[in-house]
C-alpha cells in the first residue's frame, strides 16, 4: 500500500526546495515573528513525513527498486561513439539502501530545524540560515534519491556548496571564513577524484556494457542494479576508478589524508554541526562507497584501500579526541572515527551494515551535538575546562550526553552497540580470507577504547563535580521548549534505533541489501565473543575517564612526563594542518606565481609585442607620405621600374622553366 | 658615314645638350631660351625623318606657342626681375632611377637592326587624308579635349578664388 | 633615299626621356617641371614618328598622324599646366612644388 508513495518521492526535495525559495526571498519580510523559521520547519516537516512513510514501506516491503525518471536530454542515433543515441535522465530510486538513508535524512532534518528555533533565536541573518539550511535538506535528499550517478554527483556538490554556506555562517569572523574556505578545497579535492572517477567508469563501461552511459548511467536497469564487478571488464581500470571514488568519498567524509576540515567546520553553529557534520552531508561519502559497492562494483584491491583509510582513520581520529578541550571538536572526532567504522565495513563488503551503522550514528551523534549546543547556549563557552557541575541545572542535557555517549561507546542496549559490533563482527569474518585486514581490525578494536574514553571524559569534565571551573560562567539553565523536545526525540531513537535490529522487515531490508554483494550477511549471528570483549572495552574507556576526571577532578599531566610530547603531538592534530598549509603556501603558490610571470611576460608580452610592432611599422610608413609630388613621381618610376624588371628577367625566367619542365 | 647620319648625329647631340642645360640653369628665363632651341632642334629632326609637315608644326606649336606660354608663366609668377627661382642640385635617388630606367629601355636595343635603313617620304596629301580619313575620331577627340582645357583653365585662373 | 641608323634614334629618344624624367623627380620649380615633362613627351613623340619612318608600307602616315594628335595634346596640356601655376601661386605666393603638402597627412 505504501509503494504507491514511491512515485512521490520527489516531493521530499522538493518541499525543502520551496522552503528555501520562500524563505530565502520573504525572509527579511518574517522576521519580526521569526515565521521564516516556523515556514522552514513545517516544510522540513513535510519532508520528513514523506520520507519516513517511504522508509517504512521499503522496510516493511524491502527488495523492491522503485525508479521514477525523466528524461532531460536525448539524443537521437547518430553514427559516432553513441550508435543507439544517448540520455541523460533525472530520477528518483526507492530501493532499501536509499529508504533507510531518507528515514535518516528527513528526521534529521526536521528535528535539528526544529531545535535551530530555539538555539539561534538571538541570531542575526536568520532568513539566510533557514533557507540555507532547507537548501542543505534538498540537496542531501536529492542525493539519496538521485537515480544516476550525474545526478548524484550534482546533488553531491550542492551539499558541498551548502557547507560552505554554512560553515561561514559568522562570515564576518575570519576563522569562519577560512574554514568554510578550507572545507570547500579539502572536499574539492574529493570532488575532483570523483569526478575522474565518473570518467573512468565512462571509459569503462564503453567497452564492456555499452548502454549504460548512452542510457544516462542508471543505478539500476529498473529491476535489479548494475554490477560492475559481476560484468567483468578491465579489473586494473576498475581498481583506479575505485580509487578515485574512495577519494571523493574521503573527502566528503573527511577520512585521513582528507580529514582537516572537519575540526574546522566547527566555526558553524552548532546545529549546523549536528545536520551536516555528524548526520548526513560527512555520511554522503559512505553512501556513495555503498552505492558504488552495489551497484558498480569494487575490485579486492579497492576493498583493501577502503578497509585500510577506514580503520587507520577510526583510530586515528579517535586519538586526536582524546586531549582536545573543545567540547564541539571531540564530537567532531568522534564523528571523524565512527565514519571510518561505516567505511571500513563497507570495503570489507558490508554495504548494509555500514549504512546501519550510519543510520544509529546520524541518531546520537545528532544527540550529542544538540545536547552539546545546548551547554553552549547556556553557559556561553565550548571549553570544556571552564565547565563543571552542570548535571545539577541543567537535567534534561546532562542525560541526553549520557545517552548519546553510551550510544557512542557501544554499550547494550543502547543503538551504537549493534551496529558497531555488526561492523567488528563483519571484518572479523573476512579476516580469514583477508589475511590484510588484521592491522585495521586491530586499529578499530583499539579505538572502541579510545572512543568510550574520550566522550565520557567529555561528559565528566561538563557535568560532574560541583560547580564550574570557571567562576565568572554564566548562570546555566536549560533551553526553551524547541531545544528540549528534540533532545528527547533523538535519545528514545539513539535508545530505539537499534533495537530496529529485531525487526523481521529489517533484517529482510539488511539483508537484501546485503545480498547483492554476493557475500553472506553475518548479521544476525554475531560473534559473542567480539561483542564481549568490545563491551569490555567500553566500559574500560568509561572507567578509565572517571578516574581521571570524575567528580570534579581535573588530571593534569605532569610537566616533565614522557607523554607530553605526544600530548603536544595529538594536540596539533599531527601537524596535519601545518604541512598542508605549507604545501599550499609553498608549492601551489610558487605554481601560481610561475603561472603568473608566464601569463605576463610571455603570453601577454606577445601580445604587446605585436602591438608595438604595428605601431612602429605604421609610423615608418606613414612617412612615405611627405606630401611632395616629386616624391610620389619617384614612387611611382620605382614602381615602373620593379614592372620592367617583372616583365624583362622574371617572366622570361618563368616562361623557361615553366615551358621547358 | 653619309651625310644624313652626320646630321642626325650632329642634331641628336644638341637635343641633349639644351634638354639638360635646360634643367639644370639658375636662371628661369635662360631655361625658356634652351627650351626653344631644343624645339626647333628636334623640328629638325623631323624633317631629317623626312616628315616636313610635322616638322613645320613642332616649329609652330612648340617652338612658337608652348614657349610663349612658359615665358607667360614665367612673367606672371616671379617676385621679382632676374630673379633666381630655379633649384640647382642633383639628388641621388632620382638620379639612380632615371638611370636605371634608361638602362631598361636601351636594353631592347639588342633586337633590333644594327645598320642603317632607308627611310621613306610621303605625299602630304596623304598624310592629310590619312590623318583627317583612319585617325579622323582621334582629331575630334583632341578638339574636344582642348575645349574642356580652355574652359578648366579659364576656370582655374579666374579671380575670386582665394 | 636616305639611310639613318635605328638605334641611333631609339638610344636618343630613351636618353631624352630620361632626362625629362630626371627633371620630373629633381626639381622644385612648378615650371621647370613642366618643362621637363615637355621634354619626356617630345621624346614620346620622336618614338613614334621615326618608329613610323622606319617600317613598311602605311605605317609612316600613321606614325606622323598619331605625332599630329600628340604635339595638340602636349601643348593643351601645357596650357593647363600653366593655369595651375597661377592658381597654386596665387593660394600659395610661391610655386615651389615642395610647399604644396597639403595631401600630406
Amino acid at each position: 500500500m505504501l509503494d504507491g508513495l514511491y512515485g512521490w518521492a520527489f516531493l521530499v526535495p522538493l518541499f525543502t526546495a520551496l522552503s528555501f525559495v520562500i524563505v530565502g526571498l520573504a525572509g527579511t519580510r518574517m522576521r519580526r515573528l521569526e515565521w521564516g523559521g516556523w515556514v522552514a520547519v513545517a516544510f522540513a516537516g513535510a519532508s520528513m513525513v514523506v520520507g519516513v512513510l517511504i522508509g517504512i514501506g521499503e522496510m516493511v516491503n524491502p527488495g523492491t527498486y522503485t525508479d521514477v525518471r525523466y528524461t532531460w536530454l536525448h539524443l537521437a542515433p547518430a553514427p559516432g561513439p553513441f550508435p543507439n543515441g544517448f540520455s541523460l535522465v533525472v530520477g528518483t530510486l526507492v530501493d532499501p539502501i536509499s529508504a533507510l538513508m531518507l528515514i535518516v535524512v528527513t528526521v534529521v532534518g526536521f528535528l535539528v530545524m526544529l531545535y535551530s528555533i530555539g538555539y539561534m533565536h538571538q541570531d542575526r541573518g536568520l532568513p539566510r540560515y533557514y533557507s540555507e539550511i532547507s537548501l542543505f535538506l534538498t540537496a542531501m535528499s536529492g542525493l539519496v534519491l538521485a537515480d544516476n550517478l550525474l545526478e548524484f554527483f550534482l546533488f553531491w556538490e550542492l551539499v558541498g556548496v551548502c557547507s560552505y554556506f554554512l560553515i561561514g555562517f559568522y562570515y564576518e569572523r575570519p576563522s569562519a571564513a577560512s574554514a568554510a574556505k578550507e572545507a570547500f578545497i579539502v572536499t574539492r579535492v574529493g570532488d575532483i577524484m570523483f569526478l575522474l572517477g565518473i570518467f573512468i567508469y565512462f571509459y569503462h563501461y564503453s567497452t564492456v556494457a555499452p548502454g549504460w552511459a548512452a542510457n544516462g548511467f542508471l543505478f539500476t536497469n529498473g529491476t535489479a542494479p548494475y554490477l560492475g564487478a559481476a560484468l567483468g571488464g578491465n579489473s586494473t581500470t576498475l581498481t583506479i576508478a575505485g580509487i578515485m571514488i574512495l577519494g571523493g568519498a574521503a573527502g566528503k567524509s573527511a577520512q585521513f589524508p582528507l580529514h582537516v576540515w572537519l575540526p574546522d567546520a566547527m566555526e558553524g553553529p552548532t546545529t549546523v554541526s549536528a545536520l551536516i557534520h555528524a548526520a548526513t552531508m560527512v555520511a554522503a561519502g559512505v553512501y556513495l562507497l555503498a552505492v558504488t559497492s552495489l551497484f558498480l562494483g569494487f575490485t579486492s584491491t579497492d576493498q583493501l584501500a577502503i578497509v585500510g583509510i577506514g580503520g587507520f582513520t577510526a583510530f586515528f581520529a579517535a586519538t586526536m579526541a582524546v586531549v582536545h578541550p573543545d567540547i564541539k571538536r571531540v564530537i567532531a572526532y568522534s564523528t571523524i572515527s565512527q565514519l571510518g567504522y561505516m567505511v571500513m565495513a563497507v570495503g570489507a563488503g558490508f554495504a548494509m551494515v555500514g549504512l546501519f551503522h550510519l543510520f544509529t550514528h546520524a541518531f546520537f551523534k545528532a544527540l550529542l551535538f544538540l545536547a552539546a549546543g545546548s551547554v553552549i547556549h547556556a553557559v556561553g563557552t565550548q571549553d570544556l575546562f571552564k565547565m563543571g557541575g552542570l548535571r545539577k541545572s541543567m537535567r534534561l542535557t546532562a542525560v541526553a550526553f549520557a545517552v548519546g555517549g553510551l550510544a557512542l561507546a557501544g554499550i547494550p542496549p543502547f543503538a551504537g552497540f549493534w551496529s558497531k559490533d555488526d561492523i567488528l563482527s563483519a571484518v572479523y569474518s573476512q579476516l580469514g580470507s583477508h589475511p590484510a585486514y588484521w592491522p585495521f581490525f586491530l586499529l578499530a578494536f583499539a579505538a572502541v577504547f579510545l572512543t568510550a574514553y574520550y566522550i565520557f571524559r567529555a561528559w565528566f569534565l561538563a557535568f560532574s563535580g560541583d560547580h564550574a571551573r570557571d567562576p565568572g560562567l554564566a548562570h546555566a539553565h536549560e533551553g526553551p521548549w524547541t531545544m528540549q523536545v528534540p533532545l528527547v526525540l533523538l535519545s528514545a531513537l539513539a535508545i530505539g534505533a537499534g533495537l530496529l535490529v529485531f525487526l523481521p522487515g529489517f533484517q529482510s531490508l539488511l539483508l537484501s541489501g546485503a545480498g547483492a554483494s554476493g557475500i553472506p550477511p553475518v548479521y544476525g549471528t554475531t560473534d559473542l565473543v567480539i561483542s564481549a570483549a568490545s563491551v569490555t572495552l567500553g566500559l574500560g574507556g568509561i572507567a578509565l575517564a572517571w578516574l581521571l576526571w570524575g567528580n570534579g577532578r581535573v588530571y593534569a599531566l605532569p610537566e616533565t612526563s614522557a607523554a607530553q610530547p605526544v600530548r603536544r603531538l595529538l594536540l596539533k592534530r599531527y601537524y596535519f594542518k601545518i604541512g598542508y598549509d605549507w604545501i599550499g603556501a609553498k608549492g601551489v603558490y610558487s605554481v601560481a606565481r610561475a603561472a603568473d610571470f608566464f601569463d605576463r611576460y610571455v603570453i601577454d608580452g606577445t601580445v604587446h609585442g605585436f602591438e608595438r610592432m604595428f605601431a612602429l611599422l605604421s609610423d615608418r610608413l606613414r612617412r612615405i607620405q611627405t606630401g611632395v609630388v616629386s616624391d610620389y613621381a619617384a614612387y611611382v618610376v620605382a614602381g615602373l621600374i620593379a614592372l620592367f624588371a617583372i616583365l624583362l628577367i622574371v617572366a622570361p625566367y618563368v616562361v623557361a622553366r615553366l615551358g621547358g619542365g | 658615314m653619309s651625310l644624313e647620319e652626320v646630321a642626325f648625329l650632329v642634331l641628336a647631340v644638341v637635343a641633349l645638350i639644351t634638354a639638360v642645360a635646360a634643367l639644370l640653369v639658375r636662371e628661369l628665363v635662360h631655361t625658356i631660351l634652351w627650351i626653344a632651341v631644343f624645339f626647333v632642334d628636334i623640328s629638325a629632326i623631323y624633317f631629317l625623318l623626312q616628315a616636313p609637315f610635322l616638322g613645320v608644326l613642332q616649329l609652330g606649336v612648340y617652338a612658337g606657342a608652348v614657349t610663349v606660354l612658359l615665358l607667360f608663366g614665367v612673367m606672371l609668377t616671379r617676385k621679382r626681375i632676374f630673379s633666381r627661382e630655379a633649384a640647382t642640385g642633383v639628388d641621388a635617388v632620382p638620379l639612380a632611377l632615371a638611370l636605371v630606367t634608361f638602362i631598361f629601355v636601351v636594353t631592347s636595343v639588342g633586337e633590333l637592326p644594327q645598320s642603317s635603313q632607308t627611310i621613306q617620304s610621303y605625299d602630304p596629301t596623304l598624310l592629310s587624308q590619312n590623318l583627317f580619313g583612319v585617325n579622323g575620331p582621334w582629331l575630334l577627340l583632341l578638339g574636344l579635349l582642348m575645349m574642356g582645357a580652355v574652359a578648366g583653365s579659364i576656370y582655374l585662373v579666374r579671380e575670386g578664388r582665394e | 633615299m636616305t639611310a639613318l641608323p635605328l638605334v641611333g634614334f631609339l638610344a636618343l629618344s630613351s636618353a631624352l626621356f630620361v632626362v625629362g624624367l630626371f627633371g620630373i623627380l629633381t626639381r622644385r620649380n612648378f615650371i621647370l617641371v613642366l618643362i621637363a615633362i615637355e621634354i619626356a613627351m617630345n621624346a614620346a613623340i620622336l618614338n613614334f614618328v621615326y618608329f613610323g619612318a622606319f617600317s613598311s608600307g602605311t605605317g609612316g602616315l600613321t606614325g606622323q598622324a598619331v605625332a599630329v594628335v600628340l604635339i595638340g595634346f602636349a601643348a593643351t596640356e601645357v596650357a593647363v599646366g600653366l593655369a595651375i601655376v597661377l592658381a597654386l601661386n596665387r593660394l600659395k605666393g610661391t610655386i615651389n612644388v615642395a610647399q604644396a603638402t597639403d595631401l600630406k597627412l
